[in-house]
């Protein structure tokens, strides 16, 4: 079973995806801070991470650059409130990138494709 | 004494004075006019007065008196000659000037300088050439000519004149509609040939200009200062010249000769056409400034209105600008709730059964939220069209792509939906998903204004070294005012959508730097033509 892991500063929004992606038969992990993540990240391994990149303290790109030198195979995906951060050079080192919507059917299928590549 | 005249009869017979004639019946009545009249002048009289002279020598004086008094009567009729003409010119010469102080146009001022030049009821010369200063050429240039160039054209011009009772105005004003071309064309290259640079200040035409004073030159071909081609092209001998001078700027040189009926030139002639080139000059002056005016006046409009375009331009991106702060704010403060809402109204619904009455209600939400994404997402896009993404793309896959995925709506529609793409176009450069999304916004348009069983037709061609895409519908069509606001953000003639569709096609197409053309008419449809730069 894979173990994913949502970071969003919104504890709704954790609950729903937490919720959601447990019933795809996923195994969830959540934290509302970018230092909460980092150690999640330390304390146990993970096969995918749902990031929002809006977020009180530290960013989710300052938390994906973080991953990308620490945990170089972990699969990313950058999920957001505005589609302009594809702009935005640091997001490119995101695997996947999501807009966020009530309808998770995009952010699940991206899950199944980046989990399918890494397997 | 016996005397050989009838002076000293008080009332004669007729035939008795044989310098009576027909139409002088009063003067055999009264003595005393006709002794001034006639007896005065009379040979016989002079011979009694001879005869008398020997009698009485008071008699031998009247002579003198009689001489002296015919002499004073003979200056009497050239002074009153003199100042006759002196009036005709001064009537003539206000004629013209009023004519001169109301135009601006130049031809008229030509046209009326040169004939009142020309015409019996003005100077009267043959011939007339205008030649004006070129201030940034330096250059005197042979300007317009009036006059027959052949004695036979001569006869031609003065019958006709002579024919119909014209005034000086009414000649220049017919001269003006009906001549100026031709005369212009027919001394083209004798105007060529006499237009001479300033520098040459030895030229007996700049010599002439710069020391402000007129020539009256008797002989050309022995005038040294004026080059043999030109004397040639004038063939004439005598010739007067005259500056044109505005307080002291040069305006040019005005020239006139006899050269079909070789009469010579008055010296009055002369006199008056210096003073007639004063008002000539003002006015020259006046319509060039006029003229320039007008040029710039043009230049100004026209700046004027790019600036209000430019203007226009600002406003709007202040607009656009805003309206991205506001979007990208909007965006993050109902993004969220958005997707909590309608995702936890998604998850709900899972574990609803399809018979329980709440389902209904949690559907609601998850449409409504549906739909407020899908806003908030058009929002969004507005915002984001001003830097695509470019790649290389073929235009044809992505209008097939865009159609495909309008399908159901086509076969909901009966819309007759033909796509007509030349298949050997080159690749383009675009964003496709924005591309794709503007063309969606178009065919969209399109179907939701045509309604049911529309016909619609996507066309795909090169056009020159652009590659160009029309879409055509036979829905109501647009007027200009629809067209332009249609393309302004936040308008809509639909009630749903926030009315962001075409108008972010336009800023999409703008990013791409494609041009974007809506012609439209009422009642027959509209057809949008996209047209996209082809890369080297």
């Amino acid at each position: 079973m894979a173990r994913l892991l949502v970071v969003d500063d919104e504890r709704d929004i954790r609950h729903l995806y937490a919720a959601e992606l447990e019933d795809e038969g996923y195994e969830v992990e959540t934290a509302g801070t970018g230092a909460a993540a980092a150690a999640l990240l330390q304390e146990k391994e993970f096969d995918l991470v749902v990031l929002d990149i809006q977020m009180k303290g530290e960013s989710g790109l300052q938390v994906l650059q973080k991953i990308v030198q620490e945990k170089e195979r972990l699969p990313v995906i950058l999920c957001t409130a505005f589609s302009c951060y594809k702009e935005d050079f640091s997001s490119w080192l995101a695997d996947a990138y999501v807009v966020k919507s009530s309808d998770l059917s995009e952010l699940k299928s991206e899950i199944r494709r980046l989990l399918e590549k890494t397997k | 004494m016996e005397f050989a005249c009838c002076w000293h009869k008080e009332l004669l017979s007729p035939g008795e004075c044989p310098y009576l004639g027909p139409g002088e019946e009063d003067l055999l009545l009264n003595r005393r006019k006709r002794f001034l009249r006639r007896c005065l002048e009379c040979p016989r009289f002079l011979e009694d007065l001879r005869a008398l002279d020997e009698a009485d020598p008071l008699a031998g004086l009247f002579p003198w008196a009689m001489e002296e008094l015919r002499e004073l009567r003979v200056q009497l009729q050239t002074q009153t000659s003199q100042l006759e003409t002196r009036n005709r010119e001064i009537r003539f010469l206000h004629e013209v000037s009023l004519v001169l102080q109301t135009s601006v146009d130049m031809d008229e001022v030509i046209a009326l300088a040169l004939t009142a030049v020309t015409a019996g009821k003005g100077f009267g010369l043959n011939r007339a050439f205008l030649l004006l200063v070129d201030k940034e050429r330096q250059n005197l240039k042979g300007y317009f000519a009036v006059g027959p160039r052949r004695p036979e054209e001569a006869e031609v011009i003065w019958r006709e004149i002579e024919e119909h009772d014209y005034t000086l105005r009414e000649l220049a004003q017919l001269f003006l509609e009906q001549k100026m071309p031709s005369e212009r064309e027919k001394f083209k290259d004798l105007l060529e040939t006499l237009s001479v640079p300033l520098s040459r200040s030895d030229h007996l035409f700049v010599r002439t200009l710069n020391d402000q004073a007129s020539r009256h030159v008797l002989d050309l071909y022995r005038e040294p200062d004026i080059d043999p081609a030109q004397v040639h092209t004038l063939g004439v001998r005598e010739m007067i010249l005259v500056p044109l001078i505005s307080k002291n700027r040069r305006i040019g040189l005005l020239l006139a000769d006899n050269v079909i009926n070789q009469r010579p030139i008055a010296a009055e002639n002369l006199h008056s056409l210096k003073t007639f080139a004063l008002p000539v000059s003002f006015a020259i002056e006046r319509a060039t400034l006029y003229e320039r005016l007008q040029e710039e006046l043009v230049k100004l409009t026209e700046a004027n209105r790019r600036l209000k375009e430019q203007q226009e331009l600002i406003v709007r991106m202040e607009k656009m600008a805003l309206v991205g702060r506001i979007t990208s704010n909007i965006a993050h403060s109902i993004r969220n709730p958005l997707t909590i809402i309608g995702g936890f109204a998604r998850t709900l619904i899972k574990s609803t059964p399809p018979d329980d009455g709440k389902r209904q209600y949690i559907e609601s939400i998850v449409r409504e939220a549906r739909r407020l994404e899908e806003i908030l997402q058009e929002v969004l896009n507005y915002s984001e069209s001003l830097h695509p993404t470019l790649d290389l793309w073929d235009i044809n896959n992505l209008l097939t792509g865009v159609v495909g995925s309008l399908h159901e709506d086509l076969a909901i529609a009966e819309t007759d939906c033909r796509l007509r793409l030349d298949p050997g176009l080159p690749q383009v450069r675009l964003d496709y998903k924005k591309m794709s999304y503007c063309f969606r916004s178009i065919l969209t348009n399109s179907l939701e204004a045509m309604g049911r069983g529309g016909r619609l037709e996507v066309r795909s061609e090169r056009h020159g070294d652009q590659l160009q895409v029309i879409i055509t519908d036979n829905g109501p069509g647009m007027n200009q005012e629809m067209i332009r606001e249609i393309t302004a953000p936040f308008f809509s003639t639909k009630e749903k959508g926030s009315g962001l569709g075409l108008s972010l096609c336009a800023r999409i197409l703008e990013g791409h730097g494609a041009d974007f053309e809506i012609q439209s008419a009422e009642g027959i449809g509209t057809t949008f033509i996209i047209r996209l730069g082809i890369p080297n």
